[in-house]
């Protein structure tokens, strides 16, 4: 029995580096640095979940709590719809698609469901809470994008976010932009930086931008990136900035 | 040298057959194969989600099933031959003990292998049945039909049949050391779920132990250094929860978690051998 031991003590210290180096390779390949991760998970989950995390079932938690986010939102639970998506996202963060339903229900559902709460009679009050839910989804893709900063989704959830649900174009381009430079974003998103800077106001921008799309398009272009579509919005942006010159020398 | 390995061979086969005839197995396998297919059915979500819901289900669905196999298959291979006696028969033969030892863990790890596969398969299935499901409702978009087929045939879900494959050997070869140094069933299958469930803490106690320095006190410091010595870091098999949300895993940091299995089974057993031949029968 001592002899067992002694072996598993010698092999214990020669594994200590070894475990310590796969550590510290796994968690930059995942999260882009090599600190410790387990404290966050430790201090937001509950028991049964901890239990759940340590028994290497930590997916399964996750979407426990997916399934519970969904039976909240059926009830229009939003606090609930919130702690469950959070959790989840706490415990799997590297799933990307629970930071994209996640924001969903917040930004979406539950920013048009406070929009029309027939409880509060006051608009401005009703503005507010549905901008803070806004917030919060939009809060949930900020922290995705940090989590699983290799793909595009999140950049263009968090894009439309900006688009759809703030009116903030100038900030939706930018974000369109930081889901192209990841690879595995959408062709039509491409065009979407130039929309988006036109509703932002920088025609002259949305010109330059479709201009240099449409070099990068050579020559013949490939018909999947939708050439008559750009050529197209470049004769209207260059139509529209003239009327702009026109009017404003008359 | 090569009737040793034919004793390891019959020894490993009998234990097998054994295990494949006790129905205690094959409910767990049915057990195993009912949570796969049942994981079909979560159908209110995106298909994103409804391929990681299943793929989530499916490998714990092995894990959990490996796990108790593992469990009730170890306990009863050195306890159990000590009560029924039979141990003696195994021995009086020309079968050394780390023969026997051996032995048995290829006997269990063959039935795993087993169930691994055939649970690997049904999942596979399952996945093919949720693709052939969402390619009749999701419409007929390329990028929609490509991302789906992309999501249920996913190469990358063999690293994550291997990585549960691997872990459940480790597993295996720690009951199966419990086993030669224990008097009863409960106490192997009791021992092996806690390290099994303090090895998904090992990486926070090594990390503490390593840089807490002098400002823990002793016995803090002894406990978190037992730890990190003496019990397997499953986080390193946490690979799979990558897996499953689609994100790149090389096949170097697979091929290195194997290598750290194999070595840690190789150790596993030796200690194993080291502690059934000093023990009185």
């Amino acid at each position: 029995m001592g002899g067992a031991i002694g072996l598993l003590l010698i092999w214990g210290g020669a594994k200590v580096p070894w475990e310590k180096e796969m550590t510290r390779e796994q968690r930059k390949a995942t999260y882009g640095f090599s600190g410790p991760t387990a404290v966050a998970i430790r201090e937001k989950v509950g028991q049964g979940l901890a239990l759940a995390a340590l028994g290497g079932f930590r997916g399964l938690a996750a979407n426990a709590l997916m399934l519970q986010a969904h039976g909240a939102w059926e009830e229009q639970q939003w606090m609930r719809v919130r702690s469950s998506l959070e959790l989840a996202t706490v415990l799997q963060p590297r799933v990307a698609v629970f930071w994209d339903t996640a924001s969903w229900h917040l930004a979406w559902n539950a920013a048009v469901a406070a929009e029309k709460y027939g409880g509060e009679p006051n608009e401005t009050r009703r503005r507010i809470e549905a901008r803070r839910w806004v917030e919060a989804g939009r809060d949930l893709l900020e922290r995705g994008t940090k989590a699983v900063p290799e793909k595009a989704i999140l950049f263009q959830r968090l894009g439309d976010l900006y688009w759809q649900r703030l009116g903030d174009y100038q900030a939706a381009a930018d974000c369109y932009r930081l889901a192209l430079a990841k690879g595995d974003a959408p062709p039509y998103l491409e065009r979407f930086v130039g929309y988006a800077l036109d509703k932002a106001g920088d025609s002259r921008g949305a010109l330059e931008y479709f201009r240099g799309l449409r070099k990068t398009m050579g020559n013949p272009p490939d018909p999947a990136r939708r050439p008559e579509v750009v050529e197209r919005e470049i004769l209207r942006l260059e139509k529209k900035l003239d009327e702009g010159k026109i009017g404003a020398s008359q | 040298m090569s009737s040793c390995f034919r004793r390891i061979f019959a020894v490993a086969g009998n234990t097998f057959l054994e295990a494949v005839r006790q129905k205690v197995f094959a409910v767990l396998l049915l057990f195993g194969l009912v949570m796969v297919v049942g994981a079909n059915y979560f159908t209110e979500f995106s298909f994103q989600e409804q391929f990681k819901f299943l793929k989530d289900l499916g490998y714990a669905a092995i894990s959990l099933t490996g796990l108790l196999v593992g469990l009730l298959g170890a306990a009863q291979l050195i306890p159990g031959e000590i009560e029924r006696r039979t141990i003696l028969t195994a021995l009086s033969r020309p079968l050394r003990r780390w023969e026997f030892v051996v032995g048995k863990y290829f006997g269990l790890t063959s039935l795993l292998a087993v169930m691994v596969g055939i649970m690997a398969l049904a999942v596979w299935g399952v996945l093919k049945w949720k693709e052939v499901q969402l390619l009749g409702s999701e419409g007929t978009d390329p990028a929609v039909v490509a991302a789906i087929r992309a999501e249920s045939m996913d190469p990358r879900l063999i690293q994550a049949v291997l990585l549960v494959g691997v872990k459940l050997a480790v597993v295996a070869a720690l009951a199966v050391f419990f086993s030669t140094i224990a008097t009863s069933t409960t106490f192997v299958i009791a021992m092996t779920l806690v390290v099994y469930l303090i090895g998904h803490l090992q990486s926070v106690a090594r990390e503490q132990w390593l840089e807490t320095g002098e400002a823990a006190g002793w016995g803090v410091r002894i406990f978190l250094a037992a730890v990190a010595l003496l019990i397997p870091d499953f986080n390193l098999y946490n690979l799979i929860d990558e897996i499953v949300a689609g994100n790149a895993v090389a096949w170097r940091t697979t091929i290195e978690v194997i290598g750290y299995s194999a070595v840690y089974t190789s150790i596993l057993l030796a200690a194993a051998a080291l502690a059934f031949e000093g023990r009185d029968i």
